[in-house]
């Protein structure tokens, strides 16, 4: 579903040229729970950026479900965001001004859904989430793990067919890692949603069917979880 | 639809909007105050200049125009009393009664010369019909010395710089002459009746009112009559038009039959000026602060560079970013307008008894203009700031949002 086939990524600062990414080709299948694993640099929040098409790759393709990003327009890139893909990042991830339902809700207005439906479904995942009673509230009335809560939430409401998830524990205690890694096992075993992160958090790793391993914008190393 | 025009319906988009515009509420505050101040100062400062214009506009009309006069042929070219209208002129029109027609008046005009043993002065002698007059000017309350006239008095009003200039006092004699109808000069004594002190300069320094009757006589003119002034029932342009085509239909087309308009051009040609300028000098007001308005939603784009990211990161596209933040423009500048024009309103109400120009009442006058202005601010014309401010707000708006659009997601969800 996911393909990046022979991509290089080269970042120009000033005249300095970064090689990102190099030849890198990698497929994920529908229903994965996968980790890009590798030091700072190595490549993996450029190669979910361009997966989830936040970025372009400098030369090689990046598909999702068989389609070619770099022919989509912007606007088309947004459309396929909307509906196929569910984002969470390291941090301050919510719309500041929004409630934790507004917030859930946000993706589902975009889609067009009733307002009564959207509602509906978001107030019932904050619940399943345990943030039932804090539904009313503002991101900033909200700890880190139940602002990352609320974002897995924004994320997988609208029943996206890939979750892309940059370091999504990097700035949680452990508990608070562990829950949220618990609730997208189960997002991923129980609604079939692909998960792919980005991640050096070893709790993360252990719990990944596989785990790709990168380093200087290469894969280094790809395992499944007989092999781990 | 296409995604912007859906954005600007959805509720959430002005939600997050008046949101936004009140993450920081000092700095909004203070472009609010600045709009609102500026606005407000423009909004009193037009409705001075309109409540002048219109006084004036006013004040020629209540002490001499009418709102319509009807002239024999060529009396607007060559004004004289070879030019009259017949007794059953004025009959007919009378009874012809247009439903737009308040009142009536008929009036003889011709130059003369007034004189006193202090000197003599050239004037507009002035016959006037003693019980309509009142129904059509204003003249009758202008009197600060003396009483109005009678039928057929030989009394006669002068104004009260003309009385000054030739030393008269009520119940002084003053010797009016003048042309008649046949070419002969005619002379006739009158003792001064009242004194007359209006805006109006033409009337105070040169102008000597008599009974109609006592003009028709000493000028030959029987029945007959210079002019005949008419009022509506409202001063309102069409209800004024209306009268004087009615009048147009019914009437022998030589006759002049003209509005006040049509009478002193130059009056309505300052309000039409006026009218047009205005839209200047909200235009210029507006582009400033068009400025400010870009450069506080500017900031604020900056600031917002990774919420922005991630918004389109989660599915928002570009016509809802440019949406998003022509809403906000729009937000900003309707309520800075809607505060400028509050305050500009509570300034007209706290100078509804009207600013005293009295210090400066001999200029003033001169030019028609009235010592006492009260604030006047036509209801129609405040679309006019409103529409400029729409276009400021979107024009200020389309610079942010275009920074907007351009943020590539992938580097703003980094951005700290």
């Amino acid at each position: 579903m996911l393909e990046a086939r022979a991509v290089h990524k080269v970042y120009d600062s000033r005249g300095a040229e970064t090689h990102a990414l190099s030849d890198m080709s990698l497929r994920i299948s529908e229903g994965e729970f996968t980790v890009l694993a590798g030091p700072s640099g190595s490549g993996k929040t450029t190669l979910l950026n361009l997966f989830g098409g936040l970025d372009e790759p400098t030369s090689g393709q990046i598909r999702l479900d068989d389609q070619d990003l770099a022919a989509c327009t912007r606007s088309e890139l947004a459309e396929l965001r909307l509906r196929k893909l569910g984002f969470v990042f390291q941090a301050y991830n919510l719309i500041p001004v929004l409630t934790a339902v507004e917030n859930v809700e946000f993706v589902m207005e975009l889609q067009g859904v009733a307002r009564a439906e959207r509602r509906r479904r978001a107030t019932g995942m904050l619940a399943e989430l345990g943030l039932g009673e804090l539904t009313s509230k503002r991101p900033l009335e909200l700890s880190g793990g139940q602002q990352q809560r609320v974002a897995v939430a924004r994320a997988i409401v609208s029943q996206p067919r890939v979750v892309l998830a940059d370091e999504p524990t990097a700035n949680l205690d452990s508990t608070t890692a562990g829950g949220l890694l618990d609730l997208m096992q189960t997002m991923n075993r129980e609604r079939g949603v692909t998960f792919l992160f980005s991640t050096h958090d070893p709790m993360v790793i252990e719990r990944a069917a596989r785990v790709v391993r990168l380093r200087d914008g290469r894969v280094v190393a790809d395992e499944t979880a007989t092999s781990l | 639809m296409n995604e912007f025009a859906r954005a600007l319906l959805a509720p959430v988009t002005w939600r997050m909007a008046l949101r936004n515009v009140w993450r920081n509420p000092r700095r909004t505050g203070v472009v609010l105050l600045a709009i609102g101040i500026g606005l407000g100062g423009v909004v009193l400062a037009m409705a001075i200049n309109y409540g002048m214009i219109f006084q004036m506009v006013d004040a020629a009309i209540r002490t001499d125009l009418g709102h319509v006069q009807i002239h024999g042929a060529g009396f607007q070219k060559e004004p004289g009393v070879e030019i009259r209208l017949p007794a059953s002129l004025v009959a007919e029109v009378r009874a012809a009664a247009p439903p737009e027609l308040r009142a009536t008046a008929a009036r003889v005009r011709a130059q003369g010369l007034a004189s006193t043993s202090h000197g003599n002065i050239g004037v507009a002698l002035l016959a006037i019909d003693p019980l309509r007059e009142p129904e059509i000017t204003d003249l009758q309350q202008a009197l600060v010395a003396g009483r109005w006239l009678d039928a057929a008095s030989r009394r006669a009003l002068v104004g009260a710089r003309l009385a000054e200039r030739l030393k008269l006092e009520v119940g002084e004699k003053l010797v009016v002459s003048a042309q008649d109808v046949h070419g002969d000069l005619t002379a006739e004594a009158f003792r001064v009746g009242g004194i007359l002190r209006t805006d109006s300069l033409p009337i105070d320094e040169r102008s000597v009112f008599i009974a109609l009757r006592d003009g028709q006589r000493i000028l030959g003119m029987h029945q007959e009559v210079s002019e005949l002034v008419l009022v509506a029932r409202s001063n309102d342009s069409d209800e004024i038009n209306a009268l004087r085509d009615a009048l147009r239909a019914r009437l022998p087309g030589e006759l002049e039959v003209l509005a006040w308009h049509e009478l002193r051009p130059l009056l309505q040609y300052m309000v039409d000026v006026f009218r047009q300028t205005a839209w200047v000098t909200y235009a210029a007001i507006f582009v400033a602060m068009a400025f400010g308005i870009a450069n506080v939603l500017l900031m604020s784009v900056y600031e917002r560079i990774r919420e922005l990211g991630i918004l389109m990161a989660i599915g928002m596209k570009p016509g809802r970013v440019v949406a998003l933040l022509l809403s906000e423009s729009l937000l900003l500048t309707l309520s800075g307008v809607t505060a400028g024009l509050v305050l500009g309103l509570l300034g007209v109400a706290a100078l509804s008894d009207g600013i005293d120009l009295s210090r400066w009442g001999e200029g003033l006058v001169s030019f028609g203009i009235p010592t006492r202005i009260v604030p006047e601010l036509p209801l129609d014309d405040l679309a006019t700031p409103i529409t400029i401010a729409v276009i400021t707000a979107l024009v200020s708006g389309i610079w942010p949002a275009l920074h907007a659009v351009r943020i590539v997601p992938s580097e703003a969800v980094r951005h700290i």
